[in-house]
């Protein structure tokens, strides 16, 4: 584990002013059994929309979890979360009594999860959940109010229906704007999104994330944003993050990601993405599976289903490789997978190289 | 455009193999006591639509959530009975042949018809393994097939679709198959009918992107080879275009329950006519670095009107960006869109390109007519 942890710190040095910072996190069922976030380690800079992408069964809603200590039991925890709510100040999140952390959860980081049908009590008004959780952080309530009917309209809702409205009133786009008004409510500093558009339609997935952008030039808060949807997501992502069976492979600024990406899952992945502009013939499914959380391969995780792959690859796990400033990944092959597996889609690889690097 | 076609083309004059003609599908809202004498509310989720399907085609509808285009699909396959219209399977009315009214039996239409659900954890029986979700409609439509020969068929079909080794997944649960698998399992069992039609209901939108893919080539793949029609809905035009321009069909772009616009895929989507159709582009992502940068939506709303209370004229106009006032009022049909190159073809009707928008005929009054203010 050591080892692993020497060489996982390099990805670190990309960030200069980290707000949050996780070092070596695993989470673990079964007495340490099964891994289901193994040894991830990576920060978030202040003021920037990270997207982390990741299959089904990868491990993101983990890592998402982890940033609010909030691991369903009996999941285990280990390794550090570092929050800095300024330039010189470091807590470890790890470390909170309880009552610190409920003070830490929704006013420092607060969280949007996947289908606001379920996050919402069916039973209450939108309103009252406002209402609630202002009480519950001891608030006052007609200035929170206030506030949160300034984010409503924000969100182009209509505060007063909407805050009046039963959760079953509200179609599924409107919930969902109405739950990322419910966690911006406390200012947070930190918003995390877990699939917050999944189970809805594209066109209302693209419209939230423009108004996700107008909120964070807004309400200065970083954003986590976590799904499946690589396209998505890089609408969206100053930086993103790939993650492959419960570990993180790769890192870097959105257009070196999408444009330049090394590691050849990445590339994999955007190869296998249906995309309105790339030639038909060229999209290609990723052949093989993620391993299960037991019995991760010792070597690299992704050997068996890697192109490149070689004795090194199955026998010694890949560290983190510099690529470029900003941008690492872990392969032994990344060299090789940039010059042997092609970019399908209009605008990979050699546009990549022109604007690549440059930061919106 | 090499696949399928040909048997069409030969047969011109024969009925198409499903031919929706004006359905229109109305739900009333149901009431409280308290409204027991005020008219209902009604929603008109499928408005008076006319599309045909023909053998070995693909008809991919796309629009946003609450256009009805699941309504649609489901009216096609005979789930869904129109409040108005007929829907005809080779010519016959598919309710009138229910009711017994032609010389088809509703058994063979229904076993024709088949439906791929959305969420494959939901539409198998959490308590049956595989094989016996399988063998349940071979049983029922072919009761003289003896157990082993069904076993057979069933294992040779989950080879098919992929699961290997068959006897080993027959066994299983469905909670024991991953997302990919179970809709494969959907597929093989919507297929065991030999069926005519499969319509595939949002079937790839809950697996994961990098499967995605996949699963619309295994569903291509068995359209050649058992020649079977799809009628495959989706909210990602990108899917729709890969599926539709694969299986050499057509996508249906639907609006508040009217078709605005129909026509091959790459066409509609180098050069999309109706506005609205702009916008589904616009909201489909896409990975070249230029374009990744999102801009600002091309229509004025982000919220779709109530469907009890539909606007005016176009459905469009309260969003549309090019509405102007004859839109309010005026609603416009679904019409052939001229343009010089796609004439050659011209005859052959899946190759035509409609589209339901003033903004296509040159010399129409909406020229004249004033911009909407908001």
């Amino acid at each position: 584990m050591t080892t692993t942890s020497e060489r996982l710190h390099r990805s670190n040095d990309a960030v200069e002013d980290p707000i949050l910072e996780v070092k070596n996190a695993s989470v673990t069922f079964d007495d340490g059994e099964t891994y289901v976030l193994d040894d991830v380690t990576f920060s978030i800079e202040r003021n920037e929309i990270l997207g982390v992408v990741g299959e089904s069964g990868s491990g993101k809603s983990m890592l998402a979890s982890a940033l609010l200590d909030a691991i369903p039991a009996p999941g285990h925890l280990s390794g550090e979360v570092l929050y800095h709510p300024d330039q010189h100040t470091t807590v470890d999140i790890l470390e909170f009594t309880d009552d610190e952390l409920m003070e830490y959860r929704w006013a420092d980081v607060s969280m949007v999860f996947q289908g606001a049908m379920s996050s919402f009590n069916p039973t209450m008004k939108v309103g009252a959940h406002f209402q609630d959780t202002l009480k519950a952080h001891n608030e006052s309530v007609p200035d929170g109010m206030e506030f949160a009917r300034e984010i409503l309209s924000d969100l182009y809702l209509d505060p007063e229906r909407v805050l009046d409205s039963y959760p079953h009133e509200l179609s599924g786009g409107m919930q969902q704007r109405a739950l990322i008004a419910l966690s911006l409510l406390l200012e947070p500093e930190v918003l995390v999104m877990d699939e917050p558009t999944a189970a809805l339609d594209l066109l209302m997935q693209r419209s939230i994330l423009l108004l996700l952008e107008d909120i964070k030039e807004k309400y200065d808060v970083t954003m986590v944003f976590i799904t499946h949807d690589l396209p998505l997501v890089a609408s969206l992502a100053d930086r993103m993050a790939v993650m492959y069976a419960f570990e993180l492979i790769e890192a870097g600024p959105r257009d070196r990601i999408i444009g330049e990406s090394a590691h050849p899952y990445t590339r994999a992945l955007l190869n296998s993405t249906p995309n309105i502009d790339a030639p038909l013939e060229e999209m290609q499914p990723i052949p093989g599976k993620s391993p299960a959380p037991v019995n991760v391969p010792t070597g690299c995780s992704y050997a068996d289903r890697c192109p490149l792959a070689t004795e090194t690859c199955t026998r010694d796990a890949p560290s983190f490789d510099q690529v470029e400033d900003e941008h690492t990944v872990a392969c032994h092959h990344w060299q090789q997978a940039r010059e042997e597996i092609a970019l399908s889609f209009a605008g990979g690889d050699e546009a990549g190289r022109s604007t690549g690097g440059e930061r919106r | 455009m090499s696949r399928a076609r040909d048997t069409a083309d030969a047969e011109t004059d024969a009925e198409p193999l499903i031919a929706a003609e004006d359905v229109e599908v109305h739900f009333e809202k149901e009431q409280g006591i308290l409204e027991l004498f005020d008219d209902p509310d009604v929603v008109k989720a499928v408005d008076g639509i006319s599309v045909a399907i023909e053998e070995n085609d693909v008809l991919a509808l796309v629009g946003e959530s609450g256009c009805g285009k699941t309504t649609l699909g489901k009216t096609i396959i005979g789930l869904q009975q129109p409040t108005g219209g007929a829907i005809k399977y080779r010519g016959r009315d598919i309710w009138e042949t229910k009711a017994g009214n032609t010389d088809l039996s509703f058994k063979d239409v229904r076993s024709s018809l088949q439906i791929i659900h959305q969420d494959p954890g939901s539409s198998l029986n959490p308590n049956r393994r595989i094989v016996e979700t399988l063998a349940e409609p071979i049983r029922l439509t072919h009761p003289d097939i003896t157990a082993g020969e069904r076993r057979e068929r069933i294992h040779s079909l989950l080879e098919r679709v992929g699961m290997t080794p068959a006897h080993d997944f027959a066994s299983r649960y469905p909670h024991q198959l991953s997302g990919g698998e179970k809709q494969r399992v959907a597929l093989a069992r919507a297929l065991l009918m030999n069926p005519d039609v499969i319509l595939a209901d949002e079937a790839i939108s809950a697996l994961d992107v990098s499967l995605r893919v996949e699963m619309m080539d295994l569903m291509l793949d068995l359209q050649s080879e058992f020649n079977t029609s799809f009628v495959f809905v989706s909210h990602d035009l990108s899917n729709a275009r890969y599926f539709a321009e694969h299986g050499d069909g057509r996508v249906g772009v639907m609006y508040l329950g009217n078709l605005v616009e129909v026509g091959p895929p790459e066409r509609l989507i180098a050069d999309p006519q109706h506005p609205y159709t702009e916008v589904l582009r616009w909201a489909t992502p896409n990975l070249s670095l230029d374009a990744t940068e999102a801009s600002d939506p091309p229509m004025r709303k982000i919220d779709i009107p109530d469907p009890v209370n539909p606007p005016s004229g176009c459905r469009f106009h309260t969003r549309c960006p090019e509405a102007r006032e004859t839109c309010t009022r005026l609603q416009p049909e679904l019409e052939e869109f001229s343009d010089l190159e796609a004439s050659s073809d011209r005859a052959d009707s899946s190759r035509s390109h409609r589209v339901a928008c003033f903004r296509s005929e040159p010399d129409h009054q909406y020229w004249e007519s004033s911009a909407i203010e908001d």
